[in-house]
């Protein structure tokens, strides 16, 4: 039979980098086929010269057997290729059939008005025959995320597309969601559709796929079939090396509270109050988590106790200290590190170079500033010291921070951020968009900061994260903490649960002992 | 590569450019830019008349203007002809020229100042008023207190410290509405630049008029309390001392902008203000603190202005505050580039007086001629501030799908990049 797609030595290049280096894919019809490796390996890339966004130096396209050759996605689409981007692309006050139809409307009246009845019709026998629960009137801001991308998946149908391409589907979704959304794979291949799907999560690739494509700095590492393959083969065919997968975590011994945050209420940029009455307490030697679906107030609750963020009421609590309006240079004075969640924007200034960046939150204090004077030979051998102890590359601390990978970036930010001695560690996202091999160098960190006596407030969508790290666990939902649990003890379904703001039957709360601990403050 | 993608890679080129390279592609614009205003001069001097004897004749054509002439005065006029014989460095139209200079540095790095720090200066014309206002009513009446022998001595110092106080005060008004009440400083400043002019034109028309002159000026200010012409003739209204000061405020505002920790805030709030939150950089106080040293250089132009060239202070001083935006733009901002830059503005400013004495032609188009040469050298330097913005990287670049992929510095064996 002939492969759906065939991709045939695919090479793209970019201003300095090759990222995709004679790439050959080869996806069978009906299947569903998941390109996996890290962030940086050339998946999105390939798959945007497969949907015509980019052209390829070299190589060819055949789709069903015959040769392609897409300038623009609308060609792309015509030939049955649909793709349904990260961050979606739907009109949010328009309902979902003006959506779906949207562009393609079917006319009356000789083509001068739309068929509404007949778009809502035809979205709803489409949606039917896939067994999609969305209703064809509602408006996309009325809709669940998991919802929305079922619409864009309904979008790219609607357009007649036989081969759909998911750019990391499941970074957005609740893990109930990742579920439909992988039931809604096997309805689609059941109807001969073909699925590619981007994702850096090995779980989710074996769990979904059919085969995987891994991808490693722009090459094809080689095509396994998901059934045969281990997670530690594919971590190796991904990172190139053999990697711990599972962190071993000595016991915690918890000291004095370090952190706590009383029914603190704070508004996103809308005004709207995004953090709703939340409290909790960190205490040294132990890793708080919080984890939760994105967007659920986790980074307006970071931003009101590292100090970038006013609180509306409530009280933060420093190492025993009220620091409710202590300015952010007092917060880090008082021994606060933060790895923000946005390397790019808040934790570098990226036409600085790594010199300038090691002491950023630092200017004002001994040695980098002497009576206000900068020490460049200070700031230089700070960064000589974060660049061998944090592997950052290239090693040169004139290089800007711009010219680094998002992983040296983020190991410049947590080796900045540990070399402060922190007394507080508060980590947001710490291992996003950061390849396997530093993931497992920041984890270590972290447990050596929590066994150094230091408090760490975690945060992170990635549940493996946060249920490997944490000693206790809260779940935020829609602003507000569901329930604070032992990790070791919870199931993944349960967070799930929690996650999507349902609180699962029976559930064993770590609430009551840590009560004890902490003196009433959850 | 589409051409889409050509572009950009030229951009991130250009970004990545070399000084060496940079000096390069600023003397390729200026070539260009006179290219350019040669083909404008020709043309014009066709579209007019002149007698078969004036006009100038190429490949048997003739012309009214003579691109080389026109360039010739321009550039080496502003010299006072270098090439000729007998030349001295020290002659009167090199003299026009430094001082114009002198005065630009002072706007220049008021605006530049600023503008590291992520601020939009309009108002440095606003500032020069009221700065070389205070100088002059200030020297004078201390000029009556302070014995003649120490007029040079305290005087002035102490005009520059006016200007500098009065400026600095008359920035930090902008600085502080926009610390504060958010009011945008671009706003702002234009509106003040207004204000300044108006009182400045009441107070020296009704309170402090010399009674003495015609013009709506105020009392002279005693020869001995201004810069006097050391090297260059009375006539060019220059004093190498106030080109020393102004060369010494240039090194002292690189110092403070990239060797001090008050410099590195700046710099942090001018590249990304959320970053510079994130590092505990007060963010009202360095706008508040940056507006007031950025008027302060604008007072300190005035007073030099008044202390050199007037010895007084008249209505309708010349536009150097605007002028200083272009120098600084021109000069990247930098402290060091805005000595060259306010020279090249210098020259063309003299130049400019040079050419109209020796050609006919209209004044208007040695103005577009000054234009093309200012806009050719600075492109550039705009392309270059774009296209860093635009190197991989960034996170504000991307236009929906078309945004850099996910493959930025993958030649490192971190192998990854910035979230997909």
């Amino acid at each position: 039979m002939e492969p759906a797609v065939l991709l045939d030595g695919i090479t793209k290049r970019f201003p300095g980098v090759v990222a995709n280096d004679d790439v050959t894919l080869r996806v069978e019809p009906g299947s569903v086929h998941a390109l996996l490796g890290e962030n940086g390996a050339g998946k999105t890339t390939l798959m945007n010269v497969l949907y015509g966004l980019y052209r390829p130096e070299a190589g060819s396209i055949a789709i069903e057997g015959s040769p392609q050759r897409f300038d623009s996605p609308r060609e792309a689409i015509d030939a049955g290729v649909g793709m349904i981007h990260q961050h979606f692309m739907l009109v949010d006050p328009m309902t979902v059939t003006e959506n779906v139809t949207l562009g393609r409307e079917p006319r009356k009246w000789g083509g001068l008005a739309i068929d509404r009845a007949r778009a809502r019709r035809e979205v709803d026998r489409l949606a039917d025959s896939f067994g999609f629960d969305v209703d064809p009137t509602a408006r996309i801001e009325s809709l669940s995320v998991g919802a929305q991308q079922r619409v864009e998946i309904l979008k790219a149908l609607y357009r007649g597309a036989d081969i759909l391409i998911l750019d990391e589907p499941t970074a957005v979704l609740t893990p109930q969601e990742v579920d439909e959304l992988f039931a809604v794979f096997e309805e689609l291949t059941a109807d001969g559709k073909t699925i590619i799907f981007i994702s850096h999560k090995l779980g989710e690739a074996r769990r979904a796929a059919d085969e995987i494509t891994v991808l490693r700095a722009g090459e094809n590492v080689g095509t396994v079939s998901a059934g045969s393959t281990s997670r530690e083969r594919l971590a190796e065919m991904m990172v190139g090396r053999q990697v711990v997968l599972d962190v071993e975590k000595p016991q915690a011994t918890a000291g004095a509270p370090i952190l706590s945050v009383d029914s603190l209420v704070v508004a996103d940029d809308r005004g709207v109050p995004a953090v709703d009455g939340v409290g909790f307490g960190v205490r040294s030697g132990e890793v708080f988590g919080i984890a939760g679906v994105d967007g659920n107030g986790q980074s307006e609750l970071v931003e009101a106790i590292t100090g970038l963020r006013e609180v509306a009421s409530g009280e933060v609590t420093l190492g025993g200290q009220r620091a409710t309006s202590w300015s952010r240079a007092r917060r880090i004075q008082a021994g606060l590190a933060y790895i923000p969640e946005d390397r790019q924007i808040r934790g570098l200034v990226l036409d600085f170079d790594l010199a300038e960046n090691g002491i950023l939150g630092s200017q004002h204090r001994r040695p980098f500033a002497r009576l206000g004077r900068l020490d460049r030979g200070a700031a230089q051998r700070h960064a000589g010291q974060l660049i061998d102890r944090y592997d950052v590359r290239p090693a040169d601390a004139g290089a800007r921070a711009r010219a680094l990978s998002g992983g040296n970036q983020q190991k410049l930010i947590v080796g900045r951020e540990m070399a402060r001695e922190p007394r507080l560690l508060v980590a947001s996202h710490p291992t996003r968009g950061v390849d396997i091999g530093s993931v497992e160098f920041i984890h270590e960190r972290v447990l050596q900061l929590r066994s150094e006596g230091v408090g760490v407030l975690l945060v992170s969508s990635k549940l493996e994260e946060v249920l490997g790290l944490s000693d206790r666990l809260a779940v935020m939902h829609d602003g507000q903490l569901m329930a604070v649990v032992d990790p070791a003890s919870i199931t993944e379904r349960e967070v799930g649960l929690l996650m999507g703001g349902e609180i699962p039957p029976d559930l064993e709360l770590a609430a009551s002992r840590l009560s004890d601990a902490v003196g009433g403050v959850v | 590569m589409s051409a889409r993608e050509r572009f950009r890679a030229l951009l991130t080129r250009l970004a990545g450019a070399s000084a060496a390279e940079r000096v390069l592609i600023s003397g390729a614009s200026l070539g260009l830019a006179m290219l350019v205003g040669t083909v404008l001069i020709l043309l014009a001097g066709r579209t007019t008349t002149c007698t078969p004897a004036s006009a100038t004749y190429y490949l048997g054509v003739g012309f009214c203007y003579d691109p080389v002439v026109v360039y010739d005065r321009l550039f080496l006029g502003a010299l006072g002809d270098p090439l000729s014989a007998g030349w001295s460095p020290r002659n009167t139209q090199f003299g026009v020229t430094l001082r114009e200079t002198t005065v630009l540095i002072f706007t220049g790095l008021s605006v530049a100042v600023a503008f590291r720090a992520g601020i939009f200066n309009i108002g440095t014309q606003g500032q020069l008023v009221v700065g070389g206002l205070l100088t002059a009513l200030g020297v004078f009446a201390a000029s009556r207190v302070v014995p003649t022998s120490l007029e040079a001595v305290l005087l002035i110092p102490l005009g520059l410290v006016l200007g500098a106080l009065g400026g600095g005060i008359y920035g930090t008004i902008p600085g502080l509405l926009k610390a504060y009440a958010d009011a945008n400083e671009v706003i702002t400043t234009i509106m003040l630049n207004f204000v300044a002019t108006g009182v400045a034109l009441y107070l020296v028309s009704d309170v402090f008029k010399d009674p003495g002159s015609q013009a709506n000026q105020t009392r002279s200010i005693p020869e001995l309390a201004t810069f006097q012409p050391v090297v260059f003739d009375s006539a060019a209204d220059f004093s190498v001392v106030a080109l020393l000061l102004g060369l010494l405020t240039v090194l002292g505002c690189y110092v403070l902008i990239e060797r001090t920790a008050f410099g590195y805030d700046l710099r942090t709030s001018g590249l990304q203000p959320d970053a510079a939150e994130y590092g505990g950089v007060n963010a009202r106080r360095t706008i508040v603190t940056s507006m007031a040293l950025s008027g302060a250089l604008g007072g300190i132009a005035g007073a030099v202005y008044v202390l050199m060239v007037l010895g007084k202070f008249q209505t309708g001083l010349p536009a150097y505050g605007f002028d200083g935006i272009t120098v600084s733009i021109l000069a990247g901002n930098n402290p060091l580039g805005i000595a060259f830059a306010a020279l090249l503005f210098g020259i063309l400013k003299s130049g400019t007086i040079v050419v109209q004495f020796a050609t006919d032609i209209p004044p208007q188009l040695v103005g577009v001629l000054r234009g093309l040469i200012i806009l050719f050298v600075a492109m550039p330097e705009f392309f270059r501030l774009v296209g860093r913005r635009l190197s991989p990287g960034n996170p504000r670049e991307g236009v929906g799908a078309a945004r850099t992929p996910d493959v930025a510095g993958r030649e490192s064996a971190g192998g990854d990049s910035t979230d997909e």
